[in-house]
This record gives C-alpha cells, sequence and structure tokens, in this order.
C-alpha cells in the first residue's frame, strides 16, 4: 500500500525554509525541509506521490542544475521553483525541463498549494503508470520466447494459420501459444492485449 | 711761343692726355671693350682680356658674337639692331660670355655707341661687369626659394601670410582646398573672412593689442578655433602662426590644419566613453536593485507563509497557542531582518566615503576638461585655462572635485547659450590664495545672477528650465567637506566667477 504524499523543500534561507514547511503542513501536508540539494540527493525517497518545493539560488548546486541532476537519475519528482530574482531566461529554462510552476517570492500561499496540490496529483497519476506498467512488464517477462513471437504477431493482426505459416509450425499449436499467452497476461480479449502491448512499448519508448 | 713750340707744347699736353686715357683704360677695375660696327674687337682692357682669357691678339680676331654664349646671341644682335637703327643710344644686358677654356661668365653689359668724328669711324663701346658671383647668389635664393615654395604649394595646410593690418598677402592651393575660397578671392582680404562671426571681433581686439603690447591672446602653437568654409560652413582647425619682420614690416605666416577628422574621431570614442560608463552605471544599480529585491523577498515571503499558515489553522480551528507565539515570533524576527537590510543598504548608498588623496588640482581640471570634450565647440565657447605652475598639492576626492568642477563649467557654459553680441569666454584659473590655500576660478562671460547671486546656493533653487537647483548646494557641501570655500562673485564686464579654495595638503612646501 502507497504511503502518504510528501513534499519536499529545499531552500538555504532558514526562515523561508521554516514558513513553507509551517504553510503546508497547516493544510495538512507531510513536508520534510533540506538546505542543500545533498540533503534531499543523500535521503532515500519514499514509495509515495511527492513533489519538490525549490529554490532557484543554492548554495553549492544550483536549482537548475539540480533539476538535471535528478533527471538523470531517473527521479521524475515534479518540482516548483520559487525565487527572489524571477528573471524570465531562467523561468523558461526551468519550465523546458519539466518544471510544475515557477513562483516570485513573496508568492500567495494558495498560488503554492495549488501548484504543490497539483504536482503531487500529477505524481500519484505518474506512479499509478509506473507501477502498472511494471505489472505488465513481469506479466509479458513470464512468457516462452514462442509466446512473446506469437503475441506480437497477434496484436499486428495475423490470423493463426498466417503465424503458423510464417512460424513453420501447426495452426493448432499457435492456438496453444496464444491462449497460454492470454492467459499469463490477463487478457480477457485481444483488444485487451492489444492496448496492454501499447502500454508496454510507450513505457519502454517515450 | 712760337708757332713750333706751342704744337710741340699741345702735341706733348696731347700725349699726356692720351696716355691718362689709356691708362686709365687699362687700369679700371671694371672691363671695357670696343668693337667696329662689324662687331670685331679693335681695344679691350686687361680686366676684359682677363675675364676671357684671351690675349689682345687673339682677342681682335674674334667678334662680340664669337664670344657671346650660343642662347643669348639672338638677344644681344636685336639690341645692337636697335642701336643701329638710332632707336637707343645704348642698352644693358646680362649675358654669358664662352671664355677661351670653354667656361661660361655671367656679366652685365653697358653698351653704346662712340658717333665717329674727325675721320675716326664709330664703334661700340662696352663697359662689362662680370656678375658670375652674383648670378650663382642669385640662383642659389632662387633655389631656396623655389624650395619653400613647393613646400607651401604642395602642403595639405592652409599657408596663409597676413601683414600688419591682418591682410592676407598669399594664401598657398592648401587654403583653397580647405576653405574653398580661390586664391585671388583670399589676397587683400581681412583674415577674418575665415573666420565664424563669433571669432571674428576676438580676432581684431587680440591682433591690435599684439601689435601694441606684444601680448599674445592665444597660444600661437597648436591652437585650436574654428573655422568657416566660403558655403558657410564652420569646421575645427588647428593653428600655428610665426612672425617675421622684414624692412620694418612685420608679416605674419600660419598654417591652418583641418581637424574635422581627427576630431570626429575623438567624438566617437568619447561618444563610446560616455555610453560604457552610462551603461556600467544603469548596470551597477540594476545589480543593486536586484540584489535588494532578492534580500528583501525572503524574509517577507517568511512573513506570508507564517501569517497565511496561522490563518489557515485558525479557519479549522485548529491554531494552538505555542504554535501561535512560535509563528508570531517568527514573523517578528522576519520583519526586524527585513528593515535591517533595507537601512543597511540605504547606509551603502549614502555613505560611499570620499577618499581622499594628494591631488594636484591642474590634474583634476585637465581631466574634466577632457571629460567636457567638443561641449565647448559645440557651444562655440572660448576656452582659455590660466593654470599656476608648482601649485601645492591638495588632500582631495578626485571624483567630488571632478563632479565640483563639471558643474562650474556646465553652468558657466549654461550661461552664456543666450550670448551673441560678445564672445562667449570660458576661463578655468588656478592659483594660490592670500592664505596659501590653493584657489579655483570659474568665469563666463554669460548673463550673470544679478541679484540671485545669494540665492544660487540655497536647495531647489534654479534659474534653468530644466534644472533641480541641486548643482551648487552639492557642491558647495562637497567642497565644505574638503575644509574649502565656495563663492560667487559678478566678473568684469559681463558674467559670473565661482571660486572655491581648497586647503594645501599638510606636509607640502608653503
Amino acid at each position: 500500500m502507497t504511503q502518504a504524499p510528501v513534499v519536499f523543500v529545499v531552500d538555504d534561507d532558514p526562515s523561508v525554509r521554516s514558513s513553507l514547511k509551517f504553510l503546508m503542513s497547516s493544510v495538512g501536508l507531510q513536508v520534510e525541509s533540506f538546505d542543500s540539494a545533498d540533503g534531499l540527493l543523500k535521503r532515500k525517497l519514499p514509495d509515495a506521490p511527492s513533489c519538490l518545493v525549490l529554490d532557484v539560488r543554492l548554495r553549492g548546486l544550483s536549482g537548475l542544475d539540480f533539476q538535471r541532476e535528478l533527471a538523470a537519475r531517473n527521479c521524475h519528482m515534479p518540482i516548483i521553483f520559487i525565487t527572489g530574482h524571477g528573471d524570465i531566461p531562467m523561468s523558461v529554462r526551468a519550465m523546458k525541463a519539466g518544471a510544475v510552476e515557477f513562483l516570485t517570492k513573496p508568492f500567495r500561499d494558495q498560488d503554492l498549494l495549488d501548484a504543490v496540490r497539483i504536482a503531487l496529483e500529477k505524481d500519484g497519476e505518474r506512479r499509478e503508470r509506473e507501477k502498472e506498467v511494471s505489472g505488465l512488464k513481469e506479466r509479458y517477462d513470464s512468457l516462452t520466447p514462442r509466446e512473446q513471437e506469437v503475441i506480437s504477431m497477434v496484436v499486428s493482426g495475423m490470423l493463426n494459420k498466417q503465424i503458423a505459416d510464417q512460424l513453420g509450425t501447426a495452426e493448432n499449436t499457435v492456438k496453444v501459444h496464444r491462449s497460454r499467452a492470454m492467459e499469463k497476461m490477463h487478457a480477457k480479449s485481444v483488444a485487451d492485449l492489444v492496448k496492454m502491448v501499447e502500454k508496454l512499448k510507450s513505457s519502454v519508448e517515450p | 711761343m712760337s708757332h713750333a713750340e706751342s704744337a710741340a707744347a699741345y702735341a706733348e699736353a696731347r700725349q699726356q692726355v692720351e696716355q691718362r686715357w689709356r691708362t686709365a683704360f687699362e687700369s679700371s677695375a671694371i672691363g671695357i671693350a670696343m668693337a667696329d660696327f662689324a662687331g670685331r674687337f679693335f681695344a679691350a682692357n686687361s680686366v676684359f682680356r682677363n675675364m676671357l682669357g684671351y690675349t689682345e691678339s687673339e682677342l681682335y680676331q674674334l667678334t662680340y658674337l664669337d664670344v657671346t654664349y650660343e642662347e643669348d646671341r639672338n638677344t644681344n644682335q636685336e639690341l645692337v639692331g636697335e642701336l643701329v637703327e638710332g632707336k637707343r643710344q645704348h642698352f644693358e644686358i646680362e649675358k654669358r660670355y664662352c671664355c677661351k677654356d670653354g667656361t661660361l661668365v655671367w656679366v652685365r653689359n653697358n653698351v653704346s655707341c662712340v658717333p665717329g668724328m674727325g675721320g675716326v669711324a664709330p664703334f661700340w663701346f662696352a663697359v662689362v661687369e662680370d656678375i658670375t658671383q652674383r648670378k650663382k647668389d642669385e640662383s642659389a635664393r632662387r633655389y631656396a626659394e623655389e624650395k619653400y615654395r613647393l613646400v607651401v604649394e604642395t602642403a595639405s595646410d592652409a599657408v596663409i601670410s597676413l601683414d600688419e593690418t591682418s591682410t592676407i598677402l598669399l594664401a598657398n592651393p592648401g587654403t583653397t582646398r580647405i576653405f574653398g575660397y580661390d586664391q585671388a578671392e583670399l589676397i587683400g582680404k581681412p583674415l577674418t573672412i575665415l573666420m565664424p562671426e563669433f571669432l571674428r571681433k576676438m580676432h581684431e581686439v587680440g591682433f591690435k593689442r599684439y601689435l601694441a603690447t606684444g601680448q599674445r591672446h592665444i597660444n600661437w602653437q597648436g591652437t585650436e578655433l574654428v573655422g568657416l568654409r566660403k558655403n558657410g560652413q564652420e569646421f575645427p582647425v588647428e593653428i600655428s602662426f610665426g612672425e617675421l619682420t622684414n624692412d620694418e614690416h612685420r608679416v605674419f605666416t600660419g598654417f591652418i590644419r583641418d581637424i574635422s577628422e581627427r576630431k570626429q574621431a575623438q567624438r566617437a570614442i568619447q561618444n563610446a566613453q560616455a555610453e560604457l560608463a552610462r551603461v556600467s552605471r544603469l548596470t551597477t544599480m540594476g545589480e543593486l536593485a536586484a540584489s535588494i529585491a532578492h534580500e528583501v523577498n525572503q524574509p517577507l515571503t517568511a512573513v506570508n507563509n507564517n501569517s497565511n499558515a496561522c490563518l489557515r489553522l485558525l479557519a479549522n480551528q485548529n491554531l494552538q497557542p505555542d504554535v501561535l507565539r512560535r509563528a508570531l515570533e517568527e514573523i517578528v524576527a522576519d520583519g526586524t531582518r527585513a528593515s535591517a537590510i533595507i537601512t543597511r543598504i540605504r547606509g551603502f548608498i549614502k555613505k560611499a566615503p570620499a577618499e581622499k588623496n594628494r591631488l594636484d588640482v591642474n590634474q583634476v581640471i585637465g581631466e574634466v576638461l577632457v571629460m567636457m570634450g567638443h561641449g565647448f565647440e559645440e557651444n562655440r565657447i572660448l576656452l582659455q585655462s590660466e593654470l599656476a605652475q608648482a601649485l601645492p598639492p591638495v588632500l582631495g576626492d578626485r571624483v567630488q572635485l571632478q563632479q565640483v568642477l563639471l558643474n562650474l563649467i556646465m553652468n558657466g557654459i549654461e550661461a552664456m547659450t543666450a550670448v551673441t553680441n560678445r564672445p562667449r569666454a570660458l576661463s578655468v584659473q588656478s592659483r594660490i590664495d592670500e592664505s596659501g590655500d590653493v584657489l579655483i576660478a570659474v568665469r563666463d562671460s554669460g548673463t550673470g545672477l544679478g541679484s540671485e547671486s545669494d540665492s544660487v546656493f540655497t536647495p531647489f533653487f534654479t534659474t534653468k528650465t530644466n534644472g533641480m537647483g541641486m548643482g551648487l548646494p552639492i557642491s558647495r557641501s562637497l567642497i565644505e567637506g574638503h575644509g574649502g570655500r565656495l563663492w560667487s562673485s559678478p566678473n568684469s564686464p559681463h558674467g559670473a566667477i565661482f571660486s572655491f579654495t581648497l586647503p594645501a595638503a599638510a606636509g607640502s612646501p608653503p
């Protein structure tokens, strides 16, 4: 079962940091704050929807560098940037790199809380999708090579007879592979199977 | 006395006369030669013979044409012809003889026809002066003159000679090129034709004063002024003048160089520098503003967050007193922090402490005049600087003193913009005053201060349409910050003088 969502805060200004924590706690969010990017990178990330409220200007690694670093580590936690100098080129770069929001200090509390809510929802959906895909992948991996071969031909719209011809085997043999594969994949119909294979493909080739 | 006796006496007397004439002829310091109407010599004295290098017997074989240099024969023959025709009694000719050894001798001959009488045929009589040396000198002088003429003719600068009334005697082709007048249009005209209106009076007065007193009103070497072309265009020139006294006449020769291009280049550099200074100032201010915003936004953000969190908890009736207390404490701390940042920034802007160094006032004046650059020309201001040498150094902030000087000079220039009926003269003077302080005075020939002389130092008082009225009060407080004084007084006959003193730096010789 997934845990409660977590908001991470990285800002090197202690009063901003603690006030952010207080503000978000006041609406019942669980908040963890850090004074540098390193602090967050050292922590093992929880198995829960999460997002990051990140100050652009940090000591050491800057906010934008940190955004790249997280992406490189295959961490897709949504990021909300906050900054004292809202300069346009910087915000464009951040948004292009996938930031959810770019807020200039001092911001309206509702704007931040809205952004956090959207970010957590996005992350929740992403985690759902990831979970589903990883289940599918597990099932797909349990197929024999020949079963995998047969279902990729089924998905491409070939009839059992055509598949048998191409593989140089009997039509009945194909039928057996096909029904076993459907069973292992938990597919109720060919249409269901097609959807599953599509999801698998899109997770491999984003 | 018998007839025979008297005849003998007569013959003796005659012989004596003849002997005297012959001796005179022979020992004359000047050459003398006689020739018959065919041109053949029949008598010549030793000076003449020696001049040509012929013996008597050799010479009497020759005609005057034989010994005359080929190129001079025609002229000589024509003149002789005129004598024959009776058109003239004598003639003078400068010509060359070919000597026996082939060398040429320049001579000046005075030739006359001696009429025949008493059975003596008429003949040519020539007095011959050797002028070879004079011709050599002349040729050397001509060569030298030609050399100078060539320099003047080919000079790219305008070269102009003037007499004592400042009338143009000579103008080279460079003058035509630069000013657009033909030489003929300039000769006999006053030099002021080449000056814009505002310089003419000054030139006339200055020139007269120089002739009367020897006192120059401008530097004669490399002074920058304004020229006026025939087409009415004004342009910057650099002039150098020299004086030559000849037979009681004084001739002034000047070189005038068109420095439009040089000025344009200088202007481009100055504009670039000004632009750079402006940009860097803006950048600094922009950076300052950004850093102020960032510094202040941090505590403001914290205050907002803490307050909003309290409001939310309050709305849910979930605000614990100790939570509220902690939040309020943080809010107060952040408010205090924000105001401390503002105080710090204000102090940083205001204080910028004066940096006092030992300064050469003349150098500071020089720097400011360079900064002003073409401001003088553009406003047709004649700048004069009278800087005393060997001034003691002062202890001061270079930038602040530059600001004060710039302000006073700009005021002076602005006070003269309305002046059209007299020269716009601005003078910057430095000297030591009675109490040993360094005194700097900026004089203008503008409209003067009149009854407002006391008000100009009052903050926000201004006589200008777009002035702030802060220049002089700030200047005065800067000078007072240096231990000096700044005051104004009327200039004579027009304009105002702004003067300030700066104490000489301790340890400098009195």
